[in-house]
């Protein structure tokens, strides 16, 4: 054991060395066996500490630090009550006066009950694709009866995941229609993944979806600077959010309520999300409602 | 006089006529001959399930039998008996896992998955099982699936394929972070096939290991254990590898039942051009005459180049030779990676119908695409291992006539050890493939990748390997967080894509020709040598053109170079100080000893010495400054003390001198045993504890060094001389360990080597060269080396 201890000093004496600037990193000789033998003496962490700021120094992930404790205090979540363990549910509804039916580019263009439109949009843990990658937070805007009603899930807690799914598969009915925006190809084949992971049976795949990206862009481009949603909502639709928090925060945000941090912004993710699903509604109306030879 | 035949007609001088000339012209060029005699087929019945369809295949297809191993591969792999195939180059073992995977494919919708170590194998393995597939209407579905295969069409393999055809870098970076996409393919899983499983080894095969751990979680969670059917050349330890790779037993199949023609093997040595220097014509020279000649008499003949650069400059030697007249068919091509695949396509054809005479290609042709029968395979040079030559030779080779191949040996001092060691060829091969799936940087590489793709819990086993402190150390560094006993990715990163399995994670120095304005790649330096060989000032050379570097960026990891015609070459003056940091194992070595355990190596490049073409004075020098290369690994060192040498030696000159020439002829020896890549295995010799260490100078005679490069005085400090071999990779990669368990092999080996060499007193086939010497000093060379050697128990 003195000779480990000896081992492990001189090593992290090394990694001060190593984590000089333009100097190439030391890697310690340990065999995972050693490691193994050492478990007991907590320095044995030091040396894997030290190869993975090695590793990381050579291939910046930018993953975002993990400044705090291990164990963090639990926050306390911004909004919504805990519907099943580590998952929250937040319902709003809004008074939507329209017409109950909708002549969509789905189903060969008859018109459509407006009840069936299911809008959904996931707020995810990153765009790096892959499995892991996850949706922390789904939203979904349903009329009925002259309202529209938003209830969005999201996680506490990684272990809720499955649960989460669960209640997402249940909201889908035999005959909705899948609202989204470049939801075809990023937040719908994310989901699957997810489902699929966490073994919940779900009906994404007989549904009919309408992604409103591919309509919106043969109308728009060079109309508008992009034709990303932000840009679509404010030109077309003439929505000004106040203090939004840009999509791509939101990983930051769910990340520093997860990890006891902050969750200050979760909340604004929240009403971001919410803004999102409530547009999917609002551009089915707009897209509807331009006159035919305009029409996608 | 031949090229008013018909070229219709095949006009042949037979091989036995060609060896026999040349062995009547170049008795001394050829040091070892073998003629392997024809051996006729060991037959089995087919397997007597075996399916009506898949048996209407195979005999559309001439197959009314199969090959003894074909039958027990078959027998092993549907008891669900994970197998390695070992048999050489055309025996048929394609047929070993096509045919328990077609009857799962066609008779339980299972899937199976192939892996191939590169894109052109993958190609050529589709094409036949579509092949077969017709024959029979068996309605397979196989598909590539490799960095070629368009967006759309992914989709339809993922769903569609029964079989996917692979390698292991999609695996890792494509497959297996994606797998939830591949849900109904890996829950059908049956079979994994991975060929040409001796490729795997070293740092590579390290890697492929743990992707091959990485495979395996991800198939229990879809709730499979597939079988996996393994191929190798023949190496001298196939089962031991494969289980190494596979973490489980393997059951080796070793007995070919395929039959082989008559075969004639030469071994070539160009002739000594500078009796003095020990220098020899060139290789290329050599192999260009033999293939002229092979060619003329109307001989199918290969040529093996090691570099895609040297497979251009042979073609167009041999296309000035024979393909001068643009009216007529053409008879030579190249083939080599950086083709495209058309061409490539266009050229196996060729191959085939037998419509060309000779190829000049790289190992892109050594491994198993099918290009028909050729009769003479000439290797510009030593493959690197027994296994691969093996390999290229079995390239030509027909039922009904002789076959001839050629090793053709360069200076190196490998090639110069093994063209004079026939004995390597004719027994069983002396290379063993090593891995070392454990080495703590690659482990925690792959964990960082597994951890992507499932969530971990603690107590799980990675391989063998408890994960709980990796898993703390990724979630300290932010990727992972940890709820309870539960550790799941949260990065926003790809970690497969941060990961390559083929160099050292440091990344390649690629060297930019910037000559009248162009922006070429001439080359890839790695980055353990690049100190070394691309300092500003360096001549770098490639196939023997020199460029200088005129800028070498660092940290963009690229060096600029420009043609140039300097009389000189130049020569890093680089200190390597090595330091003993633990000892593991040790015994007694003659009056010495020998150690294995773990050290730190300091390597520095303080300057150059520029060095004139042929009369080898040292005509300047230049500084570099570069950082400092540190490494801790591990290592095994010969020791021989004090009181022993001051006994042995005349003088402690004499003592070094011997060390350095000992030093490296185990060098050469032990790279042939681990089947090492000269850069993964290297040697030093110093004092155990940094003191001091040596050098050669521009002679070849040994220098004292202080710890910071200075002269040092032999006789002030203690004598302690160490000889190492270490492991060119941080933390080792498995090489000092089997080497320091067959140290007396080595050592006697070693003095082999330097006995047997009849060089005059020291030439890079043994010893290393020792030059401008006065021949009394240049011949007791070889014997301080020998003596030293002796000391230690050789």
């Amino acid at each position: 054991m003195n000779a480990l201890a000896e081992k492990l000093r001189r090593l992290r004496a090394d990694a001060g060395v190593a984590t000089r600037e333009n100097a190439p990193a030391i890697i310690a000789p340990v065999s995972a066996a050693r490691i193994a033998s050492a478990r007991t003496d907590l320095s044995a962490l030091s040396v894997l500490r030290e190869l993975a700021r090695a590793r990381q120094a050579r291939h910046p992930e930018s993953p975002i630090p993990n400044p705090g404790s291990l164990r963090p205090v639990p926050l306390a979540a911004p909004a919504g009550d805990e519907i099943a363990p580590g998952v929250r549910y937040v319902e709003q509804s809004f008074p939507y006066p329209a017409d109950p039916v909708l002549a969509l580019p789905v189903e060969s263009h008859e018109p459509v009950a407006r009840e069936r439109l299911l809008c959904f949009d996931t707020e995810t843990t990153g765009l790096a694709g892959g499995v892991g990658t996850r949706a922390f937070m789904i939203g979904v805007a349903a009329w009925a009866d002259g309202r529209l009603r938003v209830r969005q899930l999201y996680l506490t807690a990684m272990a809720g995941e499955a649960a989460m799914l669960r209640i997402f598969a249940g909201w889908l009915r035999t005959d909705s229609i899948l609202v989204s925006y470049n939801g075809k190809s990023y937040d719908a084949p994310l989901l699957k993944g997810r489902f699929r992971l966490n073994r919940v049976q779900h009906r994404l795949d007989d549904l009919p979806h309408l992604d409103w990206l591919h309509p919106v862009r043969r109308r728009y481009r060079g109309v508008f600077a992009n034709c990303r949603l932000a840009t679509i909502e404010r030109e077309a639709l003439r929505i000004v959010r106040e203090d939004d928090l840009p999509g791509s925060e939101a990983p930051a945000a769910w990340l520093a309520f997860l990890r006891g941090q902050s969750s200050r912004n979760l909340g604004r993710v929240l009403d971001h999300n919410r803004q999102d699903v409530v547009t999917l509604m609002r551009l089915g109306d707009h897209m509807a409602g331009l006159l035919p030879d305009q029409r996608v | 006089m031949s090229l008013h035949l018909d070229p219709s007609v095949r006009h042949v001088t037979s091989v036995e006529h060609v060896v026999s000339r040349w062995a009547r012209k170049y008795p001394d060029r050829i040091t070892g001959y073998f003629r392997k005699e024809a051996r006729p087929a060991r037959w089995a019945e087919f397997p007597a399930g075996l399916s009506p369809g898949l048996r209407t295949a195979l005999e559309a297809r001439g197959i009314r039998q199969l090959y003894s191993h074909q039958r027990e591969a078959f027998d092993h792999a549907t008891a669900g008996c994970h197998v390695v195939v070992v048999t050489p180059t055309a025996s048929g073992k394609t047929l070993c896992y096509n045919l328990p995977v077609i009857e799962a494919v066609r008779g339980s919708q299972a899937k199976a998955l192939y892996l191939f170590p590169t894109k052109a194998l993958a190609q050529d393995q589709v094409a036949e099982l579509l092949a077969l597939s017709r024959a029979g209407e068996l309605a397979l579905r196989a598909f590539t699936f490799d960095g070629d295969t368009p967006a759309d069409a992914r989709q339809a393999i993922r769903v569609k394929g029964d079989i996917v055809v692979s390698n292991p870098d999609m695996l890792h970076q494509a497959i297996l972070p994606h797998h939830t996409k591949w849900a109904q393919f890996f829950e059908s899983l049956r079979y994994v096939v991975v060929d040409e499983v001796h490729s795997y080894r070293g740092v590579f095969g390290s890697h492929v290991a743990n992707v091959i751990r990485r495979l395996k979680r991800v198939c229990a969670f879809y709730g499979v254990t597939p079988t996996f059917i393994l191929c190798s050349a023949t190496i001298g330890n196939p089962k031991e590898h494969a289980e190494a790779l596979l973490g489980e037993p393997v059951h080796a199949i070793t007995e070919s039942g395929a039959p082989s023609g008559e075969r004639h093997v030469l071994l070539w040595n160009p002739p000594v051009v500078n009796p003095d220097l020990g220098i020899r014509a060139s290789a290329r020279s050599q192999s260009m005459r033999l293939a002229r000649q092979t060619i003329r008499a109307r001989l199918k003949t290969i040529v093996f180049a090691q570099s895609r650069l040297m497979v251009e400059v042979l073609t167009k030697y041999l296309k000035d030779v024979f393909d001068h007249d643009p009216r007529k068919p053409e008879r030579i091509r190249a083939y080599r990676g950086g083709y495209l695949p058309t061409e490539r396509r266009q050229t196996e054809r060729a191959l085939r119908s037998g419509s060309i005479d000779g190829v000049v290609s790289t190992s892109a042709l050594e491994l198993g695409v099918d290009i028909g029968a050729l009769d003479v395979a000439i290797l510009n040079g030593f493959p690197g291992s027994i296994a691969a030559t093996w390999q290229r030779l079995g390239r030509a080779g027909r039922r009904q006539q002789p076959a001839l191949g050629v090793m053709v040996a360069t200076s190196s001092p490998l090639d110069q050890y093994i063209v004079r060691h026939p004995e390597f060829f004719d027994a069983a091969p002396p290379e063993q493939a090593r891995i070392a799936p454990d080495q703590l940087l690659i482990l925690l590489d792959h964990i960082r990748c597994a951890a992507f793709e499932l969530p971990f819990a603690s107590g799980d086993r990675f391989g063998e390997n408890l994960v709980d402190d990796f898993l703390a150390v990724l979630a300290e560094s932010g990727v992972l967080h940890q709820e309870g006993t539960r550790w799941d990715w949260i990065a926003d990163s790809y970690p497969a894509g941060a990961v390559s399995l083929r160099s050292v994670a440091d990344g390649n120095f690629v060297v930019v020709d910037r000559s009248d304005g162009r922006q070429a790649i001439i080359a890839e330096v790695d980055y353990s040598s690049a100190a070394l060989t691309l300092y500003e000032g360096a001549i770098y050379m490639v196939q023997s053109r020199p460029w200088q570097v005129e800028k070498l960026d660092w940290d963009g990891r690229k060096a600029f170079v420009t043609t140039t015609r300097a009389d000189y070459y130049t020569d890093a003056i680089d200190y390597t100080k090595l330091k003993v940091l633990d000892r593991f194992d040790g015994h007694i070595a003659g009056q010495g000893t020998c150690h294995h355990g773990e050290v730190h190596v300091v390597r520095r490049v303080s300057g150059y010495k520029k060095i004139r073409f042929y009369s080898h004075e040292n005509i300047g020098y230049g500084p570099v400054n570069l950082p400092d290369q540190e490494l801790h690994t591990t290592a095994l060192w010969w020791q021989l003390d004090q009181a022993t040498l001051d006994a042995a030696f005349a003088s402690r000159q004499d003592a070094l001198d011997g060390f350095l020439g000992a030093a490296y002829a185990l060098h050469t020896v032990a790279q042939v045993r681990v089947m090492a890549e000269g850069r993964d295995l290297q040697k030093a010799v110093g004092s155990g504890d940094a003191a001091w260490f040596a050098t050669r100078d521009a002679n070849g005679r040994g220098q004292w060094r202080d710890g910071e490069g200075g002269a040092a005085d032999p006789d002030s400090a203690g004598f302690n001389p160490t000889l190492y071999l270490y492991d060119n990779f941080p933390g080792g990669i498995g090489l000092s360990e089997p080497l320091f368990r067959m140290a007396p092999v080595l050592l006697r080996e070693a003095l082999e080597l330097v006995q047997g060499c009849d060089c005059n007193g020291g030439c890079p086939a043994c010893i290393g060269p020792v030059i401008g010497e006065e021949d009394a000093v240049r011949s007791s060379q070889s014997e301080l080396a020998a003596h030293v050697l002796a000391l230690l128990g050789a």
